[in-house]
């Protein structure tokens, strides 16, 4: 099977992704994570104007038979959330680098994308 | 091969199957006119109100929609799900056994007398020292005897912050450390799916509380180094807890008191046939070594001149049931062991590690993991388990627990126990195999003979509807 | 003996022996010889009407009284229907309903217990039950400490609440590190000034029961409600089906969570044996312990149910589940629903008048007894009420219980008297007796 692996993120090897826009990131969960969590049936996330640490967990995406955590890719602080995930969380499902992504945060230290996995790192690790 | 259907009505209008109890006789009373001021009552209620025949047949099919240990094979690993003795119900329902829990001791002897004689025969049995019966249920029971390990280091001033469990075991171990105030050790089994005793020396220490052990394990394999683990264990002062869910395979040939186990619970329902209704009501006694003693529940009873007493033990722990537990449950614990006493209780864990080797060998998956006692963990390969499952249903048995333990892939874990013939043990493995040879496009869309098709789980959790009110509210 | 319940023929046995490759069943057992068990548990075995025998006699050292005891086990009269439906072998020898398919009437029957604690309550969110009211009680507290809003670290009870329901609150709440702390009680009931003395910012939940422990219905439940809510506490309200049909809904007095015993409907006098009633707010419903069933939809698009939101449970959770809870009282809340359907809502709100007025004209006879006055407390009765006894009240018990009645003892001078339309007829005898006693 092959995965969306967009070369303009960068990725978490607990398969979080980050894609900044100037000094603002936004954080998601990647394709071949939503796979193998299967349909997602709920989302937690923290409320705006919280601040996020990297590599901490920051939220919860639960399918009907596993829970898993979801790490912060950056640390920043968080300056909206995809409210449309609590009434329709297949949005992750569906399209995940798109409508389902979680987070948006103020880029705290640009430097720590330099620790994030590249597109083709990525492709390797769930190859 | 068998054939079977599930009964099943459906609605007129196709978009259900029995109606619910509201939406066949409703009724709204407003409380007018009661005994008491307007200002300290409801304006109203509205409850159903079927008359006597239409409830009588409302529950009929809804049982009828409902598959018992009594419809067929029930082979639900882990479940312990064997055949439930009719007379015990009798015996529980006699009327002296129904009297209120606060009558003082001296007036409910009979009580006292059948509760004594139930903890002596489960401390026999498990080769513990004395025997609570408090807990209502295993998980109770795992609450209760950590609450005790951790009363105990008290006592002690040693203080511990660790509880260790086996990652095969079940996840109300983890759930009951949690709920005591512990951090979670997760041990990763060794390759041959028992505990790695390297693995379990570096992760034992002066915070270790105790280690929650299941034996045989959830694969059904004995952990033969047990005493290697004890020692582990209590050489860090560490107490060995024992999760009795497995004692089935065990009856009358090892005892966790035997193999250095400090604190234990048992699963009546699982190893004494005590039916499960469902969901429960179960019973889980704690049994403890005669150092733990002084810390069980309050209270406790003990033989006094000619009759019985309640005490409270010295450091005991409190209560963990508003009363004594799940008294009905314990009346047909007793019944069963009396009924079946030393050869019986011997001989059904023989026929449950015999029924679960004969159909480990007919059934057409691949068991990873031996040797194995009451149940075996066979792994469905490329199938994917929840969907053997749903095609073993079309076949009149219940599907065996499905994709845990995890360290199995696919994992179908299957526990016949000893009330399963060998016919109805051969029917079984024809559902395996039948199943085996199923192409996924029809295990996906199975069942098929059962009361309801294929249940959506998604939606039922994407938009949770948890009452009549909420599909009203909803339309 | 053989077990009575494995059905092998020695001549299967064998076979069996021979299809899995050994000569003895022993064989099969992987058990190290250091730990095996050779010696004998010392229990004989019996035929089935010999142990029906040893335990009719065992049981039979019971005395017979007539039980006038409540204090949170109470017994209503429960009619045949409910031994008969729920005795069915599919109910009562099936499993928690992890395959839905097979299992559609006991999670409707569940589900259908689920909606009438909603309407009992008016909260939003009931689970398919917890053990018993105590243990309910434990896992309120235990949410209080989870939701997030709520800071405190103290659960408040009253000072009247059974020893047995504190200590198991104390020990669910000894993990999460809560404390457990008393309010008085003023004549039976909530000192609702004296509460707003003692509440504070570090109490996490408020606890309070109607009827009260002294068989008191609380009169000013709103302000307890007003109370917590201010402080940004729960409040948990203590209550039962019966009294529920009746008394102000929780939801309309501010309570977050409702616990009690169900069993009151369904289940006859059965040693403390329970049904823990657990109803919340949907904004507390990923917290809620337990199982809860679902409606959904299966393959034909037909409405059907499942357990759900599992997510949340110990089998899929583990450490971070909102409970270890795994076995419940499933088949105990099957009862308590037929019982309910029973009676109808008519049924139920007679049922609960009666439970108003029974106490309150018992009370009204005792306290024509010389050396009795009754009720002690002033406010409105619900099943039980406590009488004063010029007599210590112990030597009356025992007095009362040679003469073949049951009360409750709760103070030197106090005794307690729980009267239902089960022990309707022996009023008049209990009335008699207790003249001759306080003599």
């Amino acid at each position: 099977m092959s995965f969306d692996v967009p070369d303009d993120h960068r990725y978490l090897e607990s398969h979080e992704w980050v894609r900044t826009d100037d000094d603002t990131a936004r954080v998601g969960i990647t394709d071949f994570a939503q796979d193998e969590l299967g349909d997602v049936v709920f989302v937690e996330l923290p409320a705006e104007g919280d601040d996020l640490t990297a590599g901490e967990g920051f939220g919860v995406v639960e399918s009907i038979k596993a829970v898993s955590d979801i790490y912060a890719p950056v640390s920043g602080t968080v300056t909206a959330v995809n409210e449309a995930l609590f009434d329709r969380p297949e949005l992750v499902n569906e399209d995940p680098f798109g409508e389902g992504w979680m987070l948006d945060v103020t880029l705290a230290d640009e430097s720590e994308l330099d620790d994030l996995l590249g597109a083709d790192a990525y492709r390797d690790r769930i190859a | 091969m068998t054939t079977y259907s599930q009964a099943s009505w459906t609605d007129e209008d196709a978009e259900r199957y029995e109606p619910l109890l509201s939406e066949k006789a409703s009724e709204r009373v407003d409380i007018e006119d009661s005994p008491l001021p307007e200002e300290l009552t409801r304006d109203s209620l509205e409850l159903p109100a079927p008359a006597e025949p239409e409830l009588a047949r409302h529950y009929t099919r809804l049982s009828q929609m409902n598959y018992g240990v009594e419809s067929g094979p029930f082979p639900l690993g882990s479940c312990t799900m064997k055949y439930n003795p009719s007379f015990t119900e009798d015996v529980a329902a006699l009327p002296a056994a129904a009297v209120h829990p606060d009558r003082p001791d001296r007036t409910v002897q009979g009580t006292l007398g059948l509760s004594h004689r139930l903890q002596e025969y489960l401390g026999r049995i498990g080769g513990m020292d004395a025997v609570t019966l408090q807990p209502p249920a295993g998980a109770a029971g795992e609450f209760t005897g950590i609450r005790i390990a951790k009363a105990h280091h008290r006592h002690n001033d040693d203080e511990r912050s660790e509880v260790v469990i086996p990652d095969s075991a079940h996840g109300t171990n983890f759930a009951t450390a949690a709920m005591a105030g512990y951090d979670v050790v997760e041990l990763p089994s060794g390759e041959d799916g028992r505990v790695d005793i390297d693995a379990l020396d570096a992760a034992v220490g002066e915070e270790t509380a105790a280690l929650m052990l299941t034996n045989p394990n959830t694969l059904g394999l004995f952990e033969r180094d047990i005493e290697r683990i004890a020692d582990i264990v209590h050489d860090a002062g560490g107490l060995l807890y024992y999760d009795g869910a497995n004692l089935n395979a065990l009856l009358g040939r090892a005892r966790p008191g035997d193999m250095g186990f400090d604190v234990m619970h048992y699963n009546v329902h699982k190893t004494f046939a005590t039916p499960h209704g469902g969901g429960g009501p179960g019973a889980g006694p704690v049994g403890v070594t005669e150092g733990l003693a002084p810390f069980l529940p309050d209270p406790h009873v003990r033989r006094t001149d000619g009759g019985y007493e309640y005490y409270r033990p010295d450091h005991s722990i409190g209560k963990v049931h508003g009363y004594y537990g799940n008294w009905p449950v314990l009346v047909k614990t007793f019944a069963y062991i009396a009924r079946l006493g030393d050869s019986g209780l011997a001989d059904a864990s023989a026929k449950a590690v015999l029924n679960a080797n004969y159909l480990a060998e007919q059934v057409p998956y691949e068991v990873p993991f031996g040797p194995f006692h009451h149940e075996f963990v066979a792994s469905a390969g490329e199938q994917d388990a929840a969907d053997v499952a749903k095609g073993m249903l079309d076949h009149g048995v219940h599907p065996p627990t499905t994709k845990w333990p995890e360290i199995v892939d696919e994992a179908l874990m299957t526990e016949p126990t000893e009330g399963e013939s060998r016919r109805s043990l051969d029917q079984l493995a024809a559902a395996f195999e039948a199943v085996h040879s199923e192409d996924d496009g029809t295990l996906a869309s199975a069942p098929r003979r059962t009361a309801a098709g294929r249940i959506d789980q998604v939606s039922a959790a994407r938009s949770p509807r948890l009452s009549w009110q909420a599909l009203d509210s909803d339309d | 003996m053989t077990s009575p319940y494995a059905p092998h023929t020695d001549a299967e046995t064998e076979a069996m022996l021979d299809a899995v490759g050994v000569d003895d069943i022993e064989a099969l057992f992987d058990v190290p010889q250091s730990v095996a068990f050779d010696g004998e548990f010392g229990i004989p075995e019996h035929g089935e009407r010999e142990v029906r025998r040893e335990a009719a006699g065992l049981l039979g050292r019971n005395d017979d009284l007539t039980e006038f005891l409540g204090r949170g086990h109470y017994t209503h009269y429960v009619p045949s229907v409910v031994d008969d439906l729920s005795s069915r072998s599919e109910f009562l020898t099936s499993y928690t309903q992890y395959q839905p398919e097979v299992a559609q009437g006991f999670l409707q029957a569940l589900f259908e217990y689920q909606s009438m604690l909603v309407e009992l309550t008016g909260l939003d969110v009931a689970n398919c039950s917890m053990y018993d009211e105590a243990t309910a009680l434990g896992e309120a507290a235990t949410l209080a400490q989870r939701v997030r809003s709520v800071s405190g670290e103290t659960i408040l009870v009253p000072d009247h609440l059974r020893e047995g329901k504190r200590e198991v609150l104390a020990n669910y709440a000894d993990g999460p590190g809560l404390a457990i702390e008393s309010y008085p009680m003023a004549d039976g009931q909530t000192d609702v000034d004296a509460l707003a003395g003692t509440i504070d910012g570090d109490v996490a939940m408020v606890y309070a029961e109607t009827p009260t422990v002294r068989g008191v219905i609380e009169e000013r439940l709103a302000d307890v409600g007003a109370l917590a809510d201010d402080h940004d506490a729960l409040f948990c309200l203590g209550s039962d089906p019966v009294a529920l049909a009746l008394l102000e809904r929780p939801a309309d007095v501010g309570a977050d969570v409702v616990v009690g015993d169900a069993a009151s409907l369904g289940t006859g006098t059965a040693y403390g044996f329970g049904l823990g009633m657990f109803v919340t707010r949907e904004t507390y419903l990923r917290q809620v312990p337990g199982r809860l069933v679902g409606a959904s939809e299966d393959s034909e698009g037909r409405r059907a149910y499942t357990l759900t939101l599992q997510t949340r449970e110990q089998h899929i959770r583990k450490e971070r589940a909102t409970s270890n809870i795994c076995t419940n009282q499933s088949w105990v809340a099957l009862r308590t629903a037929i019982h309910a359907a029973w009676l109808g809502p008519d049924g139920l709100v007679d049922l609960a008048e009666d439970c108003v007025t029974r106490p309150r004209d018992l009370a009204a006879r005792f306290d024509d007894v010389t050396g009795v006055q009754a009720p002690v407390h002033d406010g409105h009765h619900f099943r039980e009420f406590v009488a004063r006894t010029d007599r210590p009240a112990r030597a009356v018990v025992e007095d009362l219980a040679a003469a073949g009645y049951a009360v409750h003892a709760v103070g030197e001078h106090l005794i307690q008297v729980s009267a239902t339309e089960v022990t309707a007829e022996a009023e008049d005898g209990l009335v008699g007796a207790i003249t001759e006693v306080v003599k």
